[in-house]
């Protein structure tokens, strides 16, 4: 455990030793929130009133020695783009300001089921689309580590609760980094499991071929208790697989590190770390070799066709018929360009905007098409990869956060700071990262791990490991009575 | 490559009236971003399949079973107007 609320494991245990109740821990929780909110603007609603009660069950069942398992009574906060049962999913968008989820995400259902309750709805980048929450309708979320900068994106709210101890862990979406780019720049764990293992069923989709919940938490083992939880078959999302998970063929591994993502445009900070760890899994008997997959500098480029081109189609849902905002006008035609102006943000209308390019008829082979196929030629780079390494090492961001407006001006400053995280989206690998120190200026920094598809339990084991030969205790400027 | 990119035709396209002053600044970023991705014209992807999930994977269909679902009810309780049942909009035909 490294931070000053104990691991879900530990929690558990004091919960069957009698020595906390779930309902203590809710309340503990909930105040953490109440104190640090009005500064972080982390959480975008807060559910107290349904949270203590389910928490006075758990209660119930622990006292009875009933309980449903490791995640009862451990409050989680769900980012706002994944649906709860009558509650908002507003996606920080003025598009959805008075939408109420009529369902349950599959991953929501699953979570009840374990007895976990719910702190709220946490804030994020509209849509899911940005580095920074910078894009939120609602205003930004802060980084608990200094106010002054941003918490990443687009998961800023989900990374930013658990760091400040408003959340014990929380799910986010991970399109091209939503949830490893913000637990690093927030010091926490993020995990974007294999493409497919967990539902999308209920999470507002951004870009269908790359969308991927997952788990931020203070511990590697609390991000393998939640995913362990929430990853399975679902017939309600036709890209759902049924997993076979892999493990390594021997217990002395072979990592290599991503050569294109240790240089010019990645600081000397974040290589730092990689150069630490590498260092640690020398001396535990692993071998770790430099390699080379040229394509994954061409990453960006497609990404920032595809994920675009799945988002115009995607959101051309928003019309202001069945749900969401609308704005008065005279003819249906004029109603759905005046909603779509006024209901979304400049950054979404942006890449809506490209996507539609990239799809319009004589571009569509130039652009989307030409992307989709140098997007199978990384996926085919990787494979070839991972025929000789079990694992890759990276950094997980270029540098560590950066300061409100530090990157708004050029969209491809923003962009970049994704640069070590899409290619995992590309090739729907596992991938985690691990905070592992910090920089000189104390903002946290990490170092992100990726595996083959289906290697998420023997890659949640690696980062457990480097995390105990790390043993990054360092805590955030604003949690509870430090502010 | 981008010369023919016509911000007012894909706006258009994409149902989203745009200001004045809002198109000058989106043209801008779209162009920069349009200039960035095309590097990708120098990969050769001559003899390269698409594959549609990540994990060349195929889609399992489900069984052709009805299975509860949303109520007609509550599939219609977030839309701003309806009437008896159904989805109330302005005029299609001007």
């Amino acid at each position: 455990m490294n931070r000053n609320i104990p691991s879900i494991s530990k929690l558990n245990n004091l919960f069957l030793d009698k020595e906390l109740k779930p309902s203590e821990l809710f309340e503990q929780v909930y105040e953490n929130a109440s104190f640090t909110e009005s500064i972080l603007h982390a959480h975008l609603e807060l559910f107290y009133d349904e949270g203590i009660e389910n928490s006075k069950k758990s209660d119930e069942r622990f006292l009875k020695g009933e309980s449903l398992g490791k995640l009862d009574g451990i409050p989680i906060a769900i980012k706002d783009n994944i649906n709860v049962y009558g509650y908002k999913t507003t996606c920080s968008s003025k598009m959805l300001s008075n939408y109420v989820s009529p369902y349950d995400a599959t991953v929501i259902g699953m979570l009840k089921e374990t007895g976990s309750t719910f702190t709220g709805k946490t804030n994020l980048d509209e849509f899911a689309m940005g580095s920074s929450t910078e894009n939120s309708a609602y205003g930004p979320t802060k980084n608990p580590w200094n106010p002054d900068y941003v918490p990443g994106g687009s998961s800023g709210g989900s990374a930013a609760v658990v760091s400040a101890g408003s959340a014990v862990a929380s799910l986010g979406s991970d399109t091209g980094g939503s949830i490893r780019q913000p637990a690093s720049f927030c010091g926490v764990v993020g995990f974007k499991p294999t493409y497919g293992t967990v539902s999308r069923f209920g999470l507002i989709a951004f870009a269908s071929s790359l969308d991927q919940i997952g788990p931020i938490t203070n511990t590697v083992d609390d991000a393998r208790i939640i995913f362990d939880n929430i990853q399975g078959y679902d017939p309600k999302d036709a890209t759902s697989i049924k997993p076979e998970y892999t493990e390594p063929k021997n217990k002395k591994l072979k990592i290599g590190i991503i050569k294109e993502l240790m240089q010019e445009g990645v600081s000397e900070d974040s290589q730092n770390e990689v150069n630490k760890v590498t260092q640690l899994l020398e001396n535990s008997g692993h071998e770790v070799v430099e390699t080379s997959l040229p394509l994954t500098e061409m990453a960006l480029s497609v990404y920032y066709l595809i994920a675009p081109a799945e988002c115009s189609a995607n959101l051309s849902r928003f019309d202001g018929v069945r749900f969401g905002l609308r704005e008065p006008a005279s003819g249906s035609y004029e109603m759905m360009n005046k909603t779509r102006a006024v209901g979304f943000g400049e950054e979404v209308k942006k890449r809506i905007l490209l996507g539609t390019y990239a799809l319009s008829a004589g571009y569509f082979d130039e652009y989307y098409g030409r992307a989709l196929k140098v997007r199978s030629k990384i996926i085919s780079d990787f494979q070839k990869a991972f025929d000789d390494f079990d694992f890759l090492i990276s950094p997980t961001t270029p540098s560590p956060a950066f300061k409100f407006g530090e990157k708004t001006e050029n969209p491809l400053e923003m962009y970049l700071s994704d640069l070590c995280t899409i290619p995992a989206n590309l090739a729907g690998l596992p991938a985690i990262s691990i905070p592992t120190g910090l920089s000189n200026n104390n903002m946290p920094l990490s170092i992100q791990l990726m595996g083959k598809p289906c290697s998420d339990y023997s890659l949640l084991d690696l980062a457990e490991s480097i995390e105990d030969m790390v043993s990054f205790n360092h805590l955030p400027k604003m949690t509870k009575g430090d502010i | 490559m981008t010369k023919d990119f016509n911000i007012d035709d894909i706006s258009n396209l994409a149902s989203i009236h745009l200001e004045e002053k809002e198109k000058l600044k989106l043209q801008k970023d779209l162009e920069i971003v349009l200039e960035h991705v095309d590097a990708l014209k120098n990969i050769d992807v001559k003899d390269e399949k698409i594959d549609i999930h990540p994990l060349s994977k195929v889609l399992e269909l489900r069984e052709d079973e009805s299975t509860p679902s949303l109520s007609h009810k509550d599939a219609m309780k977030n839309s701003p107007e309806t009437k008896d049942g159904h989805f109330v909009v302005p005029p299609s035909i001007e």
